[in-house]
Protein backbone atom coordinates (compact mmCIF):
# COMPACT_ATOMS: atom_id res chain seq x y z
CA UNK A 1 0.00 0.00 0.00
CA UNK A 2 2.30 2.50 0.16
CA UNK A 3 3.75 2.32 -2.85
CA UNK A 4 0.72 3.52 -4.22
CA UNK A 5 0.39 5.78 -1.94
CA UNK A 6 3.72 7.02 -2.74
CA UNK A 7 2.25 6.77 -6.55
CA UNK A 8 -1.03 8.46 -5.57
CA UNK A 9 0.25 11.44 -3.17
CA UNK A 10 3.87 12.32 -4.55
CA UNK A 11 3.59 11.42 -8.03
CA UNK A 12 0.01 11.97 -9.45
CA UNK A 13 -0.38 15.42 -7.45
CA UNK A 14 2.49 16.50 -9.09
CA UNK A 15 0.81 18.07 -12.54
CA UNK A 16 3.79 18.44 -14.70
CA UNK A 17 4.28 14.54 -13.99
CA UNK A 18 0.79 13.93 -14.83
CA UNK A 19 0.65 15.97 -17.77
CA UNK A 20 4.01 14.72 -18.76
CA UNK A 21 2.22 10.86 -18.49
CA UNK A 22 -0.71 11.94 -20.49
CA UNK A 23 2.12 13.30 -23.73
CA UNK A 24 3.42 10.34 -22.73
CA UNK A 25 0.38 7.61 -23.44
CA UNK A 26 -0.56 9.68 -26.57
CA UNK A 27 2.85 9.61 -27.53
CA UNK A 28 2.98 5.80 -27.20
CA UNK A 29 -0.87 5.30 -28.86
CA UNK A 30 0.89 6.93 -32.13
CA UNK A 31 3.24 4.56 -31.90
CA UNK A 32 6.34 6.95 -32.07
CA UNK A 33 9.81 6.02 -31.89
CA UNK A 34 11.18 5.55 -28.13
CA UNK A 35 13.47 8.75 -28.85
CA UNK A 36 10.54 10.84 -30.07
CA UNK A 37 8.54 9.63 -26.87
CA UNK A 38 10.75 10.42 -24.48
CA UNK A 39 11.96 13.88 -26.09
CA UNK A 40 8.42 15.06 -26.10
CA UNK A 41 6.98 13.70 -22.49
CA UNK A 42 10.17 15.50 -21.02
CA UNK A 43 9.33 18.56 -23.35
CA UNK A 44 5.64 18.75 -22.27
CA UNK A 45 6.68 18.29 -18.45
CA UNK A 46 9.51 21.03 -18.73
CA UNK A 47 7.02 23.38 -20.57
CA UNK A 48 5.09 22.98 -17.66
CA UNK A 49 7.41 24.76 -15.17
CA UNK A 50 8.75 26.77 -17.01
CA UNK A 51 5.13 28.10 -17.49
CA UNK A 52 4.62 28.12 -13.47
CA UNK A 53 8.44 29.95 -13.05
CA UNK A 54 6.78 32.94 -15.93
CA UNK A 55 3.97 32.62 -13.76
CA UNK A 56 5.43 33.61 -10.54
CA UNK A 57 7.51 36.30 -11.76
CA UNK A 58 4.06 38.16 -13.32
CA UNK A 59 2.71 37.62 -9.77
CA UNK A 60 5.35 39.41 -8.13
CA UNK A 61 5.27 42.61 -10.50
CA UNK A 62 1.41 42.35 -10.45
CA UNK A 63 1.85 42.27 -6.59
CA UNK A 64 4.18 45.54 -6.47
CA UNK A 65 1.44 47.45 -9.05
CA UNK A 66 -0.91 46.52 -6.91
CA UNK A 67 0.54 48.63 -4.22
CA UNK A 68 1.51 51.14 -6.01
CA UNK A 69 -1.58 51.61 -8.02
CA UNK A 70 -3.85 51.54 -4.06
CA UNK A 71 -1.22 53.95 -2.94
CA UNK A 72 -1.34 56.67 -5.80
CA UNK A 73 -5.06 56.43 -6.58
CA UNK A 74 -6.97 54.92 -3.38
CA UNK A 75 -8.22 52.12 -5.61
CA UNK A 76 -7.96 49.07 -6.62
CA UNK A 77 -6.05 48.60 -10.55
CA UNK A 78 -7.13 45.50 -11.98
CA UNK A 79 -4.72 44.53 -15.17
CA UNK A 80 -6.69 41.68 -17.04
CA UNK A 81 -3.90 38.68 -17.73
CA UNK A 82 -5.64 35.21 -18.89
CA UNK A 83 -2.06 34.03 -18.34
CA UNK A 84 -1.38 35.42 -14.96
CA UNK A 85 -4.99 33.94 -13.46
CA UNK A 86 -3.65 30.77 -14.71
CA UNK A 87 -0.59 30.81 -12.92
CA UNK A 88 -2.20 32.14 -9.52
CA UNK A 89 -4.80 29.05 -10.01
CA UNK A 90 -1.85 26.71 -10.72
CA UNK A 91 0.66 27.80 -8.28
CA UNK A 92 -1.50 29.74 -5.10
CA UNK A 93 -4.38 27.46 -5.50
CA UNK A 94 -2.93 24.55 -6.28
CA UNK A 95 -5.38 23.77 -8.86
CA UNK A 96 -2.39 22.55 -11.32
CA UNK A 97 -3.21 18.71 -11.84
CA UNK A 98 -7.22 19.00 -12.35
CA UNK A 99 -6.37 21.94 -14.54
CA UNK A 100 -4.19 19.20 -16.57
CA UNK A 101 -6.73 17.07 -16.26
CA UNK A 102 -9.28 19.46 -17.44
CA UNK A 103 -7.40 20.32 -20.54
CA UNK A 104 -7.36 16.67 -21.49
CA UNK A 105 -11.17 16.44 -21.03
CA UNK A 106 -11.68 18.89 -23.16
CA UNK A 107 -9.89 17.43 -25.80
CA UNK A 108 -12.12 14.49 -25.66
CA UNK A 109 -15.18 16.10 -25.44
CA UNK A 110 -14.33 18.36 -28.88
CA UNK A 111 -13.58 15.22 -30.26
CA UNK A 112 -16.88 13.51 -29.23
CA UNK A 113 -19.16 16.73 -29.73
CA UNK A 114 -17.66 17.43 -33.32
CA UNK A 115 -18.39 13.30 -34.03
CA UNK A 116 -21.96 13.67 -32.57
CA UNK A 117 -23.22 16.39 -33.46
CA UNK A 118 -23.59 19.25 -36.96
CA UNK A 119 -21.10 21.16 -35.21
CA UNK A 120 -17.49 19.14 -36.89
CA UNK A 121 -15.32 21.13 -35.46
CA UNK A 122 -12.06 20.47 -34.29
CA UNK A 123 -10.29 23.56 -31.71
CA UNK A 124 -6.78 23.27 -32.36
CA UNK A 125 -5.53 26.34 -30.78
CA UNK A 126 -4.22 25.02 -27.54
CA UNK A 127 -3.43 28.15 -25.11
CA UNK A 128 -6.87 29.10 -25.46
CA UNK A 129 -8.07 25.53 -24.49
CA UNK A 130 -5.40 25.67 -21.33
CA UNK A 131 -7.47 29.23 -20.38
CA UNK A 132 -10.35 27.56 -20.81
CA UNK A 133 -9.70 24.68 -18.58
CA UNK A 134 -8.13 26.99 -15.83
CA UNK A 135 -11.28 29.04 -15.50
CA UNK A 136 -13.42 26.19 -15.23
CA UNK A 137 -11.13 24.80 -12.71
CA UNK A 138 -11.35 27.82 -10.62
CA UNK A 139 -15.21 28.28 -10.78
CA UNK A 140 -15.86 24.84 -10.48
CA UNK A 141 -14.21 23.71 -7.75
CA UNK A 142 -15.98 27.28 -6.39
CA UNK A 143 -19.21 26.02 -7.12
CA UNK A 144 -18.81 23.02 -5.08
CA UNK A 145 -17.33 19.73 -7.47
CA UNK A 146 -14.53 18.14 -6.57
CA UNK A 147 -12.47 15.72 -8.34
CA UNK A 148 -13.83 13.90 -11.51
CA UNK A 149 -17.14 15.47 -11.48
CA UNK A 150 -14.92 18.65 -11.56
CA UNK A 151 -12.95 17.57 -14.50
CA UNK A 152 -16.26 15.75 -16.19
CA UNK A 153 -18.38 19.22 -15.73
CA UNK A 154 -14.99 21.32 -17.02
CA UNK A 155 -14.54 19.32 -20.19
CA UNK A 156 -18.39 19.24 -21.13
CA UNK A 157 -18.72 23.02 -20.94
CA UNK A 158 -15.12 23.34 -22.28
CA UNK A 159 -15.96 21.10 -25.08
CA UNK A 160 -19.47 22.92 -26.01
CA UNK A 161 -17.23 26.50 -26.24
CA UNK A 162 -14.62 24.53 -28.69
CA UNK A 163 -17.31 23.04 -31.28
CA UNK A 164 -19.89 26.52 -30.82
CA UNK A 165 -17.60 29.07 -31.36
CA UNK A 166 -16.36 28.00 -34.39
CA UNK A 167 -19.65 27.85 -35.76
CA UNK A 168 -21.35 30.98 -34.67
CA UNK A 169 -18.10 32.32 -35.89
CA UNK A 170 -18.16 30.52 -39.26
CA UNK A 171 -20.84 32.62 -41.12
CA UNK A 172 -18.72 35.81 -40.88
CA UNK A 173 -15.52 33.73 -41.40
CA UNK A 174 -16.80 32.42 -44.74
CA UNK A 175 -17.17 35.43 -45.95
CA UNK A 176 -13.72 36.89 -45.15
CA UNK A 177 -11.87 34.01 -46.62
CA UNK A 178 -14.09 33.28 -48.89
CA UNK A 179 -14.29 29.54 -48.12
CA UNK A 180 -14.95 26.92 -45.97
CA UNK A 181 -12.00 24.87 -45.17
CA UNK A 182 -10.65 26.76 -42.14
CA UNK A 183 -12.45 27.83 -39.13
CA UNK A 184 -11.87 30.01 -36.09
CA UNK A 185 -10.47 28.73 -33.17
CA UNK A 186 -10.21 31.51 -30.65
CA UNK A 187 -12.23 32.42 -27.36
CA UNK A 188 -13.26 36.00 -27.97
CA UNK A 189 -15.74 34.75 -30.94
CA UNK A 190 -18.91 36.08 -28.63
CA UNK A 191 -17.24 39.49 -28.48
CA UNK A 192 -16.81 39.21 -32.40
CA UNK A 193 -19.98 38.73 -32.78
CA UNK A 194 -21.42 41.44 -30.82
CA UNK A 195 -19.00 43.92 -32.37
CA UNK A 196 -19.82 42.88 -36.03
CA UNK A 197 -23.79 43.18 -35.02
CA UNK A 198 -23.34 46.45 -34.08
CA UNK A 199 -20.70 47.34 -37.33
CA UNK A 200 -23.54 45.87 -39.06
CA UNK A 201 -26.32 48.25 -37.88
CA UNK A 202 -24.12 51.16 -38.30
CA UNK A 203 -22.00 50.73 -41.46
CA UNK A 204 -24.87 50.28 -43.83
CA UNK A 205 -22.48 51.31 -47.34
CA UNK A 206 -19.63 52.01 -45.64
CA UNK A 207 -16.55 51.20 -47.68
CA UNK A 208 -13.85 48.53 -46.82
CA UNK A 209 -10.64 49.58 -44.32
CA UNK A 210 -8.67 48.05 -47.08
CA UNK A 211 -9.29 50.55 -49.50
CA UNK A 212 -7.22 52.87 -46.69
CA UNK A 213 -3.43 54.05 -46.98
CA UNK A 214 -2.31 53.58 -43.07
CA UNK A 215 0.75 54.35 -41.29
CA UNK A 216 3.05 51.07 -41.74
CA UNK A 217 4.37 52.56 -38.06
CA UNK A 218 2.01 50.70 -36.40
CA UNK A 219 3.11 47.10 -37.64
CA UNK A 220 5.95 46.49 -34.67
CA UNK A 221 2.60 46.25 -32.31
CA UNK A 222 1.87 42.66 -34.00
CA UNK A 223 5.18 41.95 -31.76
CA UNK A 224 3.55 40.38 -29.13
CA UNK A 225 5.90 41.69 -26.08
CA UNK A 226 6.43 45.16 -27.75
CA UNK A 227 3.35 45.78 -27.47
CA UNK A 228 2.65 44.93 -23.75
CA UNK A 229 6.04 46.76 -22.91
CA UNK A 230 4.92 49.67 -24.68
CA UNK A 231 1.50 49.88 -22.58
CA UNK A 232 3.00 48.29 -19.22
CA UNK A 233 6.29 50.53 -18.76
CA UNK A 234 4.29 53.94 -19.04
CA UNK A 235 1.12 52.31 -16.94
CA UNK A 236 3.76 51.50 -14.19
CA UNK A 237 6.31 54.65 -13.85
CA UNK A 238 3.03 56.87 -13.77
CA UNK A 239 1.10 54.81 -11.29
CA UNK A 240 4.80 55.01 -9.27
CA UNK A 241 4.42 58.85 -9.36
CA UNK A 242 1.08 59.32 -7.90
CA UNK A 243 2.29 57.01 -5.20
CA UNK A 244 5.11 59.48 -4.23
CA UNK A 245 8.72 58.85 -3.81
CA UNK A 246 7.91 58.38 -0.03
CA UNK A 247 6.32 55.18 -0.88
CA UNK A 248 8.15 53.89 -3.90
CA UNK A 249 11.46 53.90 -2.23
CA UNK A 250 9.69 51.80 0.81
CA UNK A 251 9.14 49.15 -1.63
CA UNK A 252 12.50 49.83 -4.07
CA UNK A 253 14.94 50.24 -0.93
CA UNK A 254 18.33 51.21 -3.09
CA UNK A 255 17.05 51.97 -6.64
CA UNK A 256 15.19 54.99 -7.62
CA UNK A 257 11.58 54.78 -7.42
CA UNK A 258 10.75 55.44 -10.91
CA UNK A 259 13.82 53.60 -12.37
CA UNK A 260 12.66 50.42 -9.89
CA UNK A 261 8.97 51.29 -11.69
CA UNK A 262 10.28 50.89 -14.82
CA UNK A 263 12.46 47.42 -14.12
CA UNK A 264 9.11 46.05 -12.65
CA UNK A 265 7.10 46.73 -15.82
CA UNK A 266 9.90 45.29 -17.73
CA UNK A 267 9.60 42.04 -15.54
CA UNK A 268 6.10 41.75 -15.73
CA UNK A 269 6.39 41.58 -19.88
CA UNK A 270 9.93 38.91 -18.65
CA UNK A 271 6.81 36.88 -17.14
CA UNK A 272 4.64 36.78 -20.12
CA UNK A 273 7.75 35.75 -22.11
CA UNK A 274 8.37 32.73 -20.09
CA UNK A 275 5.19 31.72 -19.42
CA UNK A 276 4.08 31.75 -22.96
CA UNK A 277 7.29 30.07 -24.04
CA UNK A 278 6.50 27.59 -21.38
CA UNK A 279 3.06 27.30 -23.29
CA UNK A 280 4.84 26.29 -26.65
CA UNK A 281 6.95 23.76 -25.08
CA UNK A 282 3.94 22.30 -23.44
CA UNK A 283 1.84 21.88 -26.47
CA UNK A 284 4.17 21.24 -28.67
CA UNK A 285 3.58 17.61 -28.48
CA UNK A 286 0.29 17.57 -27.61
CA UNK A 287 -1.59 19.50 -30.24
CA UNK A 288 -0.29 17.79 -33.26
CA UNK A 289 -0.84 14.17 -31.24
CA UNK A 290 -4.71 15.81 -30.88
CA UNK A 291 -5.11 16.63 -34.24
CA UNK A 292 -3.98 13.15 -35.20
CA UNK A 293 -6.45 11.60 -33.14
CA UNK A 294 -9.25 13.65 -33.79
CA UNK A 295 -8.99 13.86 -37.44
CA UNK A 296 -8.91 10.29 -37.07
CA UNK A 297 -12.09 9.74 -35.17
CA UNK A 298 -14.38 12.83 -37.22
CA UNK A 299 -13.09 12.18 -40.83
CA UNK A 300 -14.64 15.49 -42.07
CA UNK A 301 -13.63 17.82 -39.37
CA UNK A 302 -12.82 21.62 -39.71
CA UNK A 303 -9.36 22.67 -38.10
CA UNK A 304 -10.69 26.11 -35.89
CA UNK A 305 -7.17 27.92 -35.97
CA UNK A 306 -6.12 30.85 -33.84
CA UNK A 307 -7.21 34.12 -34.85
CA UNK A 308 -4.17 35.72 -36.53
CA UNK A 309 -4.81 33.10 -39.28
CA UNK A 310 -7.63 35.47 -40.68
CA UNK A 311 -4.99 38.53 -40.24
CA UNK A 312 -3.44 38.81 -43.85
CA UNK A 313 -7.05 38.64 -45.56
CA UNK A 314 -7.63 42.53 -43.83
CA UNK A 315 -4.43 44.19 -42.49
CA UNK A 316 -5.57 47.09 -42.47
CA UNK A 317 -9.05 46.22 -40.10
CA UNK A 318 -6.54 44.73 -37.79
CA UNK A 319 -4.70 48.14 -37.07
CA UNK A 320 -7.98 49.82 -37.06
CA UNK A 321 -9.62 47.18 -35.09
CA UNK A 322 -6.77 47.16 -32.62
CA UNK A 323 -7.02 51.14 -32.18
CA UNK A 324 -10.40 51.74 -31.85
CA UNK A 325 -10.68 48.68 -29.66
CA UNK A 326 -8.46 50.41 -27.16
CA UNK A 327 -10.27 53.76 -27.00
CA UNK A 328 -13.25 51.33 -25.97
CA UNK A 329 -11.32 49.90 -23.34
CA UNK A 330 -9.61 53.67 -21.66
CA UNK A 331 -13.46 54.80 -21.92
CA UNK A 332 -14.81 51.92 -19.92
CA UNK A 333 -11.74 52.13 -17.48
CA UNK A 334 -12.93 55.25 -16.22
CA UNK A 335 -16.65 54.86 -16.82
CA UNK A 336 -17.25 51.12 -15.04
CA UNK A 337 -16.25 52.21 -11.37
CA UNK A 338 -18.82 54.67 -11.93
CA UNK A 339 -21.06 52.24 -11.56
CA UNK A 340 -19.30 50.32 -8.76
CA UNK A 341 -17.52 48.07 -10.85
CA UNK A 342 -13.71 47.51 -10.54
CA UNK A 343 -11.44 49.72 -12.54
CA UNK A 344 -10.03 47.55 -15.81
CA UNK A 345 -6.70 48.76 -17.13
CA UNK A 346 -6.18 47.94 -20.71
CA UNK A 347 -5.21 44.48 -21.38
CA UNK A 348 -2.55 45.31 -24.66
CA UNK A 349 -2.42 41.50 -25.90
CA UNK A 350 -6.36 40.94 -25.66
CA UNK A 351 -6.49 43.97 -27.31
CA UNK A 352 -4.40 43.64 -30.38
CA UNK A 353 -5.53 39.96 -31.15
CA UNK A 354 -9.06 40.00 -30.27
CA UNK A 355 -9.39 43.81 -31.15
CA UNK A 356 -7.66 43.08 -34.28
CA UNK A 357 -9.85 39.84 -35.27
CA UNK A 358 -13.13 41.89 -34.32
CA UNK A 359 -11.92 44.30 -36.87
CA UNK A 360 -12.01 41.88 -39.61
CA UNK A 361 -15.94 40.65 -38.29
CA UNK A 362 -16.62 44.54 -38.37
CA UNK A 363 -14.56 45.46 -41.93
CA UNK A 364 -16.55 42.74 -43.21
CA UNK A 365 -20.17 43.53 -42.27
CA UNK A 366 -19.59 47.58 -41.50
CA UNK A 367 -17.06 48.42 -43.01
CA UNK A 368 -14.58 51.88 -42.10
CA UNK A 369 -17.68 53.09 -40.18
CA UNK A 370 -18.87 49.60 -38.29
CA UNK A 371 -15.38 49.10 -37.41
CA UNK A 372 -14.97 52.71 -35.79
CA UNK A 373 -18.23 52.47 -34.03
CA UNK A 374 -18.43 48.83 -33.69
CA UNK A 375 -14.69 48.43 -32.42
CA UNK A 376 -15.30 51.20 -29.07
CA UNK A 377 -18.20 49.24 -28.10
CA UNK A 378 -15.76 46.10 -28.82
CA UNK A 379 -13.37 47.30 -26.73
CA UNK A 380 -16.01 48.45 -23.69
CA UNK A 381 -17.83 45.02 -24.10
CA UNK A 382 -14.42 42.77 -23.17
CA UNK A 383 -13.84 45.35 -20.46
CA UNK A 384 -17.04 45.12 -18.69
CA UNK A 385 -17.28 41.34 -18.78
CA UNK A 386 -14.40 40.82 -17.04
CA UNK A 387 -15.18 43.93 -14.80
CA UNK A 388 -18.07 41.22 -13.82
CA UNK A 389 -15.65 38.57 -12.51
CA UNK A 390 -13.60 40.52 -10.30
CA UNK A 391 -15.41 40.30 -7.07
CA UNK A 392 -15.57 36.24 -7.48
CA UNK A 393 -11.59 36.35 -8.72
CA UNK A 394 -10.78 38.46 -4.88
CA UNK A 395 -12.81 36.04 -2.89
CA UNK A 396 -10.97 33.19 -4.07
CA UNK A 397 -7.42 35.23 -3.40
CA UNK A 398 -6.16 36.42 -6.84
CA UNK A 399 -4.27 39.01 -6.69
CA UNK A 400 -5.55 42.29 -8.66
CA UNK A 401 -6.12 40.62 -11.82
CA UNK A 402 -9.02 39.35 -13.80
CA UNK A 403 -9.31 36.69 -16.83
CA UNK A 404 -9.90 38.04 -20.56
CA UNK A 405 -11.25 36.64 -23.38
CA UNK A 406 -15.14 37.15 -23.27
CA UNK A 407 -15.53 33.45 -24.24
CA UNK A 408 -13.50 31.81 -21.53
CA UNK A 409 -15.17 35.33 -19.36
CA UNK A 410 -18.31 34.08 -19.88
CA UNK A 411 -18.08 30.12 -19.12
CA UNK A 412 -16.86 31.41 -15.68
CA UNK A 413 -20.04 33.33 -15.15
CA UNK A 414 -21.86 30.85 -16.59
CA UNK A 415 -20.95 28.91 -13.39
CA UNK A 416 -20.96 32.08 -11.33
CA UNK A 417 -24.85 32.66 -12.28
CA UNK A 418 -26.43 29.37 -12.82
CA UNK A 419 -24.19 26.43 -11.96
CA UNK A 420 -23.59 27.18 -8.39
CA UNK A 421 -27.00 28.35 -7.47
CA UNK A 422 -28.66 24.61 -9.04
CA UNK A 423 -25.78 23.04 -7.21
CA UNK A 424 -26.40 25.17 -3.91
CA UNK A 425 -30.22 23.87 -4.46
CA UNK A 426 -28.68 20.36 -3.95
CA UNK A 427 -26.09 20.65 -1.54
CA UNK B 1 19.27 18.51 -40.85
CA UNK B 2 17.72 21.22 -42.70
CA UNK B 3 15.89 23.44 -39.72
CA UNK B 4 12.88 25.44 -40.76
CA UNK B 5 11.25 28.30 -38.19
CA UNK B 6 7.84 29.46 -38.25
CA UNK B 7 7.25 33.14 -37.07
CA UNK B 8 4.35 34.42 -35.66
CA UNK B 9 3.57 37.68 -32.83
CA UNK B 10 3.27 35.62 -30.09
CA UNK B 11 5.20 32.10 -31.05
CA UNK B 12 1.99 30.24 -29.88
CA UNK B 13 -1.15 29.75 -32.64
CA UNK B 14 -0.50 30.06 -35.82
CA UNK B 15 3.10 29.59 -36.51
CA UNK B 16 1.95 26.49 -35.08
CA UNK B 17 -1.21 26.23 -37.47
CA UNK B 18 0.89 26.74 -40.31
CA UNK B 19 3.96 25.01 -38.58
CA UNK B 20 1.67 21.84 -38.94
CA UNK B 21 0.91 22.69 -42.89
CA UNK B 22 4.49 22.92 -43.28
CA UNK B 23 4.90 19.94 -42.22
CA UNK B 24 2.10 17.88 -44.25
CA UNK B 25 3.12 19.77 -47.55
CA UNK B 26 7.47 18.46 -46.73
CA UNK B 27 5.52 14.42 -46.56
CA UNK B 28 4.05 15.36 -49.49
CA UNK B 29 7.33 16.27 -51.24
CA UNK B 30 9.81 13.83 -49.13
CA UNK B 31 11.92 16.08 -47.71
CA UNK B 32 12.89 15.39 -44.17
CA UNK B 33 13.45 19.01 -41.93
CA UNK B 34 13.32 19.87 -38.33
CA UNK B 35 10.70 22.11 -37.75
CA UNK B 36 9.85 24.44 -35.02
CA UNK B 37 7.70 28.22 -33.99
CA UNK B 38 8.77 30.80 -32.43
CA UNK B 39 7.67 34.63 -32.14
CA UNK B 40 9.08 37.17 -34.11
CA UNK B 41 11.24 38.71 -30.98
CA UNK B 42 13.16 35.40 -30.00
CA UNK B 43 13.33 34.96 -34.43
CA UNK B 44 16.37 36.74 -35.11
CA UNK B 45 18.09 35.49 -32.65
CA UNK B 46 17.26 31.50 -33.84
CA UNK B 47 19.56 29.71 -36.03
CA UNK B 48 17.41 28.15 -39.00
CA UNK B 49 17.85 27.82 -42.64
CA UNK B 50 14.32 29.04 -43.74
CA UNK B 51 12.35 31.06 -41.81
CA UNK B 52 8.56 30.88 -43.19
CA UNK B 53 5.98 33.59 -41.48
CA UNK B 54 3.41 36.00 -42.57
CA UNK B 55 3.25 38.86 -45.16
CA UNK B 56 2.60 41.48 -42.69
CA UNK B 57 5.42 40.48 -40.57
CA UNK B 58 8.00 41.29 -43.81
CA UNK B 59 8.36 44.45 -42.87
CA UNK B 60 9.60 43.73 -39.12
CA UNK B 61 11.92 40.76 -41.03
CA UNK B 62 13.43 43.70 -42.96
CA UNK B 63 15.37 45.22 -39.97
CA UNK B 64 17.52 42.12 -38.96
CA UNK B 65 19.02 41.68 -41.89
CA UNK B 66 18.74 37.70 -41.60
CA UNK B 67 21.32 35.68 -43.93
CA UNK B 68 19.17 32.64 -44.00
CA UNK B 69 15.69 32.23 -46.42
CA UNK B 70 12.97 33.96 -45.67
CA UNK B 71 9.54 33.29 -47.16
CA UNK B 72 6.22 35.27 -46.51
CA UNK B 73 2.74 33.73 -47.48
CA UNK B 74 -0.66 35.58 -47.70
CA UNK B 75 -2.61 32.85 -45.98
CA UNK B 76 -0.73 30.95 -43.28
CA UNK B 77 -2.37 27.46 -43.88
CA UNK B 78 -2.46 27.44 -47.24
CA UNK B 79 -0.80 24.11 -48.20
CA UNK B 80 -0.98 25.26 -52.36
CA UNK B 81 0.62 28.59 -51.50
CA UNK B 82 3.47 26.64 -49.06
CA UNK B 83 4.34 24.41 -51.69
CA UNK B 84 4.67 27.06 -54.13
CA UNK B 85 7.23 29.12 -52.42
CA UNK B 86 8.75 26.27 -50.42
CA UNK B 87 9.63 23.94 -53.52
CA UNK B 88 12.10 26.63 -55.28
CA UNK B 89 13.90 27.69 -51.88
CA UNK B 90 14.25 23.59 -51.08
CA UNK B 91 15.48 22.99 -54.60
CA UNK B 92 18.07 26.06 -54.20
CA UNK B 93 19.61 24.75 -50.76
CA UNK B 94 19.48 20.80 -52.44
CA UNK B 95 17.23 19.63 -50.44
CA UNK B 96 14.69 18.90 -53.20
Amino acid sequence: MGFIDFIINSILTQASITIALIAFAGLLLQRKPFGEVMSGSFKTMLGFLVLSAGSSIIVGSLLYFGEIFSEGFGMEGIVPSIEAINGQAMNELGLANQIALTFLAIFIFNILLARLTKWKYIFLTGQALLWMATITTVFGSAAGFRGIGLILVGGLVGGIFAVAMPAIAQPIVKKITGGDDIALGHFCTIGYLFAAGIAKVVGKGSDSTENIKFPKGLGFLSDTYLSVAIVMMPLYVITAAFAGSEFGTALSGDVNYIVYAFLQAVQFVVGVYVLLSGVRLLLGEIVPAFRGIALKVVPDAKPALDCPVLFPYAPNAVTAGFVTTTIGTVIAMFVLPWFGLAMILPGMLTNFFAGGTAGIFMNAVGGRRGVLIGGIAHGFFITLLPALLVPSFNGLGFVNTTATDVDTVTAGLLFEWIIQPIMSLFG
Amino acid sequence: MLKILVVCGAGLGSSFACQMSVESVLQDIGVKADLDHSDISSAAGTRADIIISGKNFESQFQRYDLPMDLIFLERLVDKAEIEEKLVPVLKAKGAL
